[in-house]
């Protein structure tokens, strides 16, 4: 009886959401972060995420960028500006399913600067 | 607050949507279950639970339509458009949603044969509730682990709410006929083992998804937790007066009794609706912490 008691216990105790809400861990360009140029917009995430909608805003409105991720769930998500981006202020804004099926979204912003 | 996704106009349509699935789901899993417990009710109850289950199964079933719209919408960044997209349409086919529709318009459908009296149609119905409530664990925060656990902590839970849920209309029928006082005092000792278990096996999940009890006040999802815990417990006293006060008034034949209980099971009705939009909050806008 103890024994089982202890592996509910256990079980509990380690008991930790492996799949569940992936987030963005990571950006490059990081968050709020300045930097001289922008090669390309990437996302990490800790558990697959099927990005359904990207789009990048910048000091002119909205700025074209050529998604080299497919449609897939991944953990590393990649699209890369049309053109060379100007200095300015931009927002990535984003939206997913995650791999247990909730809609995600995230923002994260960046500014280039020389 | 940790854990609280953005809030949008598609994100409250989506917990609105939710929150009128699980109501729909839960009555339609309810009726096959009352009419498997109380044989000995008079005819019209039972035939007003295997009616309200086959109207709730068709219910969830049109709402579960508007829940992929508002979901395509919700991850195509587009509003309304992305509603009807037919790629986004199929990414959330292709999610875990797609698979616990599978599972629950196939047991809205049987959940509908209940209509037939006789041990095939209560057969139908009860495989039907089952299907329902298993195609809850195939999505959502139940996937995280012990997946095994959680899955059948989730069935018992919401099978168990079922039976509660699904016996208010009958029991407010009830309440008016001779024989009602028998009937609700059966409904009560079989309610307070099956709520004894909703309690438990809810406190079980309850604990997996937050892991600490610091949790249940630095997060969003342990506010919303606690705030359903609210109304759980106002529930509960409600069920107690009704059980120990006005089913025994009823039984001694106190004219008052009936319009009290009736009133008293309306009130009932509106917490449980109260607590649906929580949980479809808990489980659309918040993180477990345990995944934080």
């Amino acid at each position: 009886m103890r024994q089982s008691v202890l592996a509910i216990l256990a079980l509990i105790v380690t008991a930790t959401g492996a799949w569940a809400h992936s987030k963005a861990e990571e950006t490059t360009p990081a968050n709020e972060t300045i930097v001289t140029s922008v090669e390309a917009i990437e996302m990490r995430f800790d558990d697959p995420m099927r990005v359904t909608a990207i789009t990048l805003t910048g000091p002119i409105g909205d700025v074209s960028i050529e998604r080299e991720t497919g449609m897939d769930a991944v953990t590393e998500f990649r699209a890369l500006p049309a053109a060379e981006l100007p200095d300015g202020a931009y927002t990535v804004d984003w939206r997913g399913l995650s791999a247990d099926g909730h809609p995600m979204q995230g923002t994260f912003v960046f500014t280039i600067a020389d | 607050m940790e854990g609280l996704a953005p809030i949008d106009g598609w994100a409250i349509a989506s917990i609105g949507a939710k929150a009128a699935g699980y109501g729909a789901a839960l009555l339609a899993m309810g009726g096959p279950l009352f009419v498997l417990a109380f044989p000995s009710a008079s005819a019209d109850v039972r035939q007003l639970a295997r009616k309200v289950a086959a109207i709730a199964a068709l219910i969830g079933i049109s709402v579960l339509a508007l829940r992929f719209g508002i979901r395509a919408a919700r991850i195509s960044g587009m509003g309304l458009p992305g509603a009807v997209d037919p790629m986004m349409l199929g990414f959330v086919w292709d999610s875990p949603l797609g698979v616990a529709a599978i599972w629950r318009v196939a047991g809205g459908v049987l959940v509908v044969a209940v209509l037939i009296r006789g041990v095939v149609g209560l057969g139908a119905g009860l495989i039907g509730a089952l299907l329902i409530a298993v195609s809850y664990t195939s999505v959502g925060h139940s996937l995280g682990d012990p997946r095994w656990l959680l899955a059948l902590l989730l069935t018992v839970h919401l099978l168990a709410a079922a039976f509660w849920i699904g016996a208010l209309a009958p029991l407010r029928h009830a309440a008016g006929q001779p024989a009602g006082a028998v009937l609700l005092h059966r409904f009560g000792n079989v309610a307070s083992v099956m709520v004894a278990l909703l309690v438990i096996v809810g406190l079980i999940f309850a604990w997996l998804m937050t892991g600490s009890l610091s949790a249940l006040i630095s997060t969003a999802y342990g506010w919303a937790l606690l705030a359903k815990l609210g109304v759980v417990a106002g529930l509960m006293t409600l069920a107690a007066v009704n059980k120990w006060q006005l089913v025994p008034a009823l039984a001694s034949g106190e004219p008052t009794a009936a319009p009290r209980l009736r009133r008293s099971i309306q009130i009932e009705a509106v917490a449980v609706l109260l607590i649906l939009i929580v949980t479809a909050t808990l489980t659309s806008i918040t993180t477990p912490p345990v995944n934080l």
